[in-house]
């Protein structure tokens, strides 16, 4: 193999980056001292590397380079006692390197502390973060089975309201359960309302307008209402905040029938 | 040399001149700040204890000092702590799997990597993030993407000419 091809395998490269074994590695260092072409080469991948690396380098935190040079001092302390003969010096030295290494000792396990202490943390907050979510999921499959109940059981029927003039593209319906009395109430498309006013749903009993409760757009599902009985129609209209005794009919939105049976 | 003397203020020299680069190539590999700076701490400790195995004719003392820093960060990653925190960071950021995703992207971006990498061919750019950003060994890497270790040994050659034509070495 000549130069060239011995180049172009990328044996340098990984010379470079430490990925030889210690054979490959004798021979490439044996061949670079023969080889200027080789040694040329290899000072181009360096430098290239160096370049590579300079061009994405980050700075550390100021706090590396300090706490890097008393770690330092500390090292050549350690290894400036001097040590003779004498006992008395002796057991300082002694002491130096149990003071020393005691301190160490007390560094690591006080890190390994503080990860461990921030990791449980960690997993503390995560686990109760998963609780919450799972009741809050929880609570809303519950709502929806006894919403699926309502809306799937024989004893209630469902009446469909259609918008009126007022909003031609309105639409509700109300599930009502004539022998227990049961209303609730499902949103398929009303619109928004400002801060002041409120729907009120309308029962018309015996031809009559009786309060079946007020309402917020978007409940989520199906929305208890006041119990109801004898109904023949339901009616929701534009109310101020809370509800009114009697409804403003020119505010009606929507309204259905009993179906016949 | 002096610092072979183990003189202070020689490794002080090289940690402002060189703590940035090595950094950047931790920081790749480890993606935890504190613990990347930790290993940016203990690397500078080997390099003082061991400067007397560099041996000037084999090499730059920066390319001696780039695999002390590699080699050290890989360890970390192999560790069981970071093990640990990569399970933890895992739930916690399940949801945002995508976004931090998007981050790291933006962490090479930032620093000016990705303008000469988006310029290699991607097979030849694929092989230098792996190496150089996730930290793998040629073998890890031909293991883990079944291509022969020759073939990623070449492709690194390969993006070594480019790399060296954009970043104008001569």
């Amino acid at each position: 193999m000549n130069i060239e091809e011995y180049i172009s395998t990328g044996v340098l490269e990984a010379y470079v980056l430490g990925e030889l074994t210690p054979t490959q590695r004798l021979d490439v260092e044996s061949k670079l001292r023969q080889e200027p072409t080789l040694r040329e080469e290899l000072r181009l991948i360096e430098q290239t590397l160096e370049a590579f690396a300079q061009r994405g380098a980050i700075k550390p935190g100021e706090g590396v380079r300090s706490a890097l040079l008393s770690k330092l001092d500390g090292q050549k302390e350690a290894k400036v006692v001097p040590i003779n003969s004498q006992p008395t010096k002796l057991a300082m030295a002694a002491s130096v390197a149990i003071a020393l290494l005691t301190s160490y000792l007390s560094y690591y396990y006080y890190r390994q502390y503080q990860q461990t202490s921030q990791t449980l943390g960690n997993l503390v907050a995560q686990s109760q973060q998963l609780a919450q979510d799972y009741s809050v999921v929880n609570e809303r499959l519950d709502k929806m089975q006894n919403d699926l109940s309502i809306m799937g059981s024989a004893a209630f029927s469902r009446i469909v309201m259609k918008g009126t003039d007022n909003a031609p593209d309105a639409m509700a319906s109300v599930y009502w359960n004539s022998a227990t009395q049961e209303v609730y109430l499902s949103i398929h498309q009303m619109r928004a309302l400002t801060q002041e006013s409120q729907y009120q749903l309308w029962a018309i009993v015996e031809g009559k307008p009786v309060n079946a409760g007020v309402f917020d757009m978007d409940p989520g599902g199906l929305l208890a209402m006041k119990p109801v009985s004898g109904a023949s129609a339901f009616a929701v209209t534009v109310e101020p905040r809370g509800g009114m005794p009697t409804p403003n009919m020119a505010t009606m939105q929507v309204i259905g029938t009993m179906p016949k049976t | 040399m002096k610092l072979k003397a183990r003189d202070k203020s020689s490794l002080e020299y090289l940690y402002d001149n060189y703590s940035a680069a090595l950094f950047g190539v931790i920081s790749r590999i480890i993606r935890n700040e504190k613990i990347a700076e930790e290993v940016l701490q203990d690397v500078f400790l080997k390099i003082w204890d061991r400067i007397s195995f560099y041996d000037p004719e084999k090499g730059r003392l920066f390319t001696w000092m780039l695999n002390v820093a590699r080699n050290q960060a890989i360890d970390r990653t192999r560790s069981r702590e970071i093990n640990n925190d990569k399970k933890t960071s895992e739930l916690e950021s399940f949801v945002s799997a995508i976004e931090a995703r998007g981050n790291e992207e933006l962490a090479t971006d930032a620093i000016g990597l990705d303008e000469v990498l988006n310029n290699l061919p991607e097979e030849q750019s694929f092989v230098v993030r792996q190496l150089y950003i996730k930290g793998y060994t040629h073998r890890e890497l031909a293991d883990e993407f079944d291509i022969p270790l020759g073939t990623v040994k070449t492709r690194l050659r390969l993006a070594m000419m480019e790399l060296r034509k954009q970043l104008d070495i001569k």
